[in-house]
């Protein structure tokens, strides 16, 4: 479990967050102009951001003391969050992406309450190879940032298919609050699924860069350990190569790459599931290929990890114990000198 | 003063013979000059626009212009039968009921699209046409500034002028709700009725690439092409016979021929859906008969709407704005009381004037009278003609105030009962007695135009005004 300010922070923007979804659907269901509800919901999603980021740096820098900023799972949803609620409180301020807040908030307001499950209940330091820092930073910068476009495309396509069903329900937009068009949301789609596309292939590759390191990657055993996140991510991964095709497949438009969008990101959360989820906890990395070793005596927060593992947090695998050891040799002496 | 109003309007009459008696601001001002010479005792304003025709007329009590008169007048000038204009078709109303359709019509409660702004600007350019005319007075002075200054402030207050509809602003609210940009979609007309160039026009605002226009006459698409003035680059009429290829480039399309039959099936449509390459397509279908199969609403990436469909939401809007409505007219219930209320008072203060100057006149005359037949009785009691002794100026101020005394006596008790505001529904009633028994002139000329209490310059122009209101 993390520090009890971080709890209750987590708990206090969750709330937030819905509070301002509860502004968003009251200005959706009542339309018309309504200055100070708009003015307060763009407040609070602004406040929530800057919190969240605060709270990262606050992890990083004093909580956990780690000379990287990423040491546990809430770490990254907190990223997640940061950005998200940037990129919610950008898209809520343009006139012709109208509701799309309404459709984001509770994903916002998700990922911080994964993110308060991640640092009460199922807190779990990451096992962090530090012999491929580059492609490791690759690996969780191409998987957090992908997973924020994805994030979008997927509000946008959840959106797209609310919108279409007002109109062929022949619900007026001058009945029911002005929404973003179906063409601003398809761009949208196409737009945020290509950035995510983009970015989850570099962190796919990098993942497979590290997985392919691993001495022990193709044995049985991890095989069938990894190949559940690595068939998922890939699925997600194809969905969104396929969205942001459609304008080039057109028989996959409109109502069909929302679904993808959004299956896009259920696929994700399934990988990020199976990340944080107990069976595989204790190998966490960030949503991707996990790496596997914990450097103890090289990170200022060592003696946070061994506390760690003296409460059963021990890396399962005496094999990659056995590797990690003669590991660590080499580091304490060069800290030592 | 009698309020009057009589006139068409857009329930009353259809288009053409609103059209008929339509007035250009020329026209306008022929018709004031024409009343004037006529009826000079009479303040008169003319209020044209695509939805109405009225003239607002103040004059005396029981003078003319009767409403029969100005029927006559207006079928006159329209060169139309007087049967035309018949009691269903032309809409008569009087004192607080004229002044409250004035206030309405200013607020657009009594407009087509319900809160449209235009017709206040089309109100406030009547005032002025007439002002310059010199045929108001100060009772549609005051009646016309403070209908404009309650319908700002009323359209301030409740908001009813925003989020007002029509069934050509919502097609285009559907078409914004499926297409974010105009600049690259295409536009096709089916037919060219009215509803369709109305909506068609809508649609122009939003400046799509292009309008294509095909009806089963390519004349007729031609007159209607020409009549929305488009350019070649712009789009334009075609023929009936490349339906197909402007089906597979159109975004949206608006139906409205006079067909018996649908002029488009979903067996018809559907094999142009994969050409289209699945690009979203909005149809408008506005006529009756139905153009469109609705079948076609059914399929991937079409949206269809009807007239019926149209007009629900038109309605619906309506309802959901009766709170704004009624608020409206709550608000103008009270503004035209008041404003009838000042009215009164002009009047009334004004025939109390009239009354005791003719009172007085009458008082003098009896006193010259009296004055003769003292100096007939006694001699050297009546007053000379010339400044005369202290005894006869003590006689000439007894009779002064004599006569004063009784005036004041006879005036008292109904004097009190105009002025008590129990009597507010009487007043008239007992200002007309008066006017009556005491042969009291009621009105007074136009007056020169005082300056308007309006923030609009005068239309120069002589076109016809063309909104909706």
């Amino acid at each position: 479990m993390t520090d009890t300010l971080t709890t209750f922070l987590l708990a206090g923007l969750t709330l937030l967050t819905l509070a301002a979804w509860a502004l968003a659907l009251h200005r959706l269901r009542q339309p018309g102009e309504h200055a100070i509800a708009s003015t307060a919901q763009q407040t609070l999603v602004i406040i929530t951001g800057l919190a969240a980021a605060g709270l990262f740096l606050h992890r990083w820098l004093f909580v956990e003391g780690a000379w990287q900023p990423l040491t546990a799972h809430v770490d990254g949803l907190l990223l997640i969050a940061t950005l998200f609620a940037g990129t919610v409180a950008f898209l809520q301020s343009r006139p012709r992406l109208l509701g799309l807040s309404v459709f984001g908030l509770p994903l916002l307001a998700l990922i911080l309450a994964w993110a308060l499950c991640a640092a009460t209940w199922t807190y779990r330091p990451f096992e962090i190879d530090t012999l491929h820092p580059v492609w490791r930073g690759l690996h969780l910068a191409g998987v957090y940032l992908g997973t924020l476009g994805s994030a979008v495309a997927a509000i946008a396509g959840g959106m797209y298919l609310y919108v279409q069903h007002r109109l062929k329900h022949k619900q007026a937009p001058a009945q029911f609050g002005r929404l973003a068009s179906l063409e601003a949301l398809e761009n949208l789609i196409i737009r945020t699924a290509t950035l995510g596309f983009a970015l989850l292939t570099l962190g796919l590759v990098a993942g497979l860069v590290i997985l392919i390191d691993e001495p022990d990657a193709w044995e049985h055993a991890s095989l069938a350990r990894y190949l559940p996140k690595i068939v998922l991510a890939t699925l997600a991964w194809l969905s969104f190569a396929v969205v942001m095709n459609v304008r080039y497949a057109a028989s996959f438009r409109g109502r069909r790459a929302a679904w993808l969008a959004i299956a896009g990101l259920v696929l994700l959360l399934a990988v990020y599931g199976i990340v944080t989820s107990s069976a595989f906890a204790p190998r966490a990395a960030a949503g991707g290929v996990s790496s596997f070793e914990f450097r103890v005596s090289s990170f200022p927060s060592g003696e946070r990890l061994a506390q760690h593992r003296a409460q059963g947090h021990q890396p399962e695998n005496s094999k990659r114990e056995t590797r990690n050891q003669k590991l660590l040799k080499p580091e304490v002496s060069t800290c030592a000198s | 003063m009698r309020l009057l109003m009589l006139g068409i309007n857009h329930r009353t009459a259809p288009v053409a013979l609103r059209e008929a008696l339509a007035l250009t601001v020329d026209d306008q001002q022929a018709l004031l000059a024409e009343l004037r010479r006529r009826y000079p005792l009479a303040e008169a304003v003319v209020l044209s626009t695509c939805n109405r025709v009225e003239l607002y007329i103040a004059r005396p009590a029981h003078e003319a212009p009767k409403p029969a008169e100005l029927r006559e007048l207006l079928a006159q000038r329209a060169g139309v039968a007087l049967d035309t204009l018949g009691s269903d078709t032309l809409v008569q109303r009087e004192q607080d009921e004229a002044a409250r359709h004035l206030f309405r019509v200013g607020c657009g409660l009594d407009s087509m699209v319900l809160g449209e702004p235009q017709v206040l600007g089309q109100i406030k350019r009547a005032y002025e046409t007439a002002v310059a005319g010199q045929a108001v007075g100060p009772v549609l002075h005051k009646l016309f500034q403070q209908a404009i200054a309650t319908a700002k402030r009323v359209r301030t207050a409740t908001g009813i002028d925003a989020g007002r509809v029509s069934v050509g602003s919502v097609a285009v609210d559907f078409a914004r709700q499926v297409f974010a940009d105009f600049a690259d979609k295409t536009v096709l007309g089916l037919g060219a009725g009215e509803m369709a160039k109305t909506t068609l026009r809508h649609l122009l605002r939003q400046s799509p690439a292009r309008l294509y226009l095909a009806s089963r006459t390519l004349k007729t698409a031609q007159v209607l092409a020409d009549d929305l003035q488009l350019t070649g680059a712009q789009g334009g009429a075609r023929d009936w016979g490349d339906l197909d290829a402007l089906l597979i480039e159109a975004d949206v399309v608006i139906a409205s021929t006079g067909s018996r039959e649908p002029v488009l099936t979903a067996d018809r449509f559907r094999p142009l859906l994969k050409r289209r390459r699945h690009r979203p397509l909005l149809v408008v279908d506005i006529a009756l008969p139905r153009d469109i199969d609705p079948a076609i609403g059914d399929l991937p990436d079409v949206y269809l709407y009807n007239i019926d469909d149209l007009t629900a939401v038109v309605a619906a809007n309506v309802e959901q704005r009766r709170e704004q409505i009624d608020a409206c007219e709550a608000q103008l219930a009270d503004a035209v009381a008041l404003c009838m209320e000042q009215l009164e008072h002009r009047d009334v203060g004004r025939l109390i004037r009239q009354l005791r100057h003719r009172l007085h006149e009458i008082g003098d005359a009896e006193q010259q009278r009296t004055r003769r037949k003292l100096a007939t009785i006694a001699p050297g009691t009546a007053p000379d003609p010339a400044p005369g002794t202290a005894e006869t100026e003590a006689i000439e101020a007894l009779l002064d105030e004599h006569t004063r005394r009784v005036i004041n006596k006879i005036l008292h008790i109904p004097l009190s009962q105009l002025h008590d505001p129990a009597h507010g529904v009487a007043t008239s009633f007992y200002a007309t007695a008066l006017q009556r028994l005491f042969d009291l002139q009621e009105a007074d000329a136009p007056t020169p135009p005082a300056p308007p209490d309006t923030e609009e310059t005068p239309a120069a122009d002589s076109s016809p005004v063309n909104m909706k209101s």
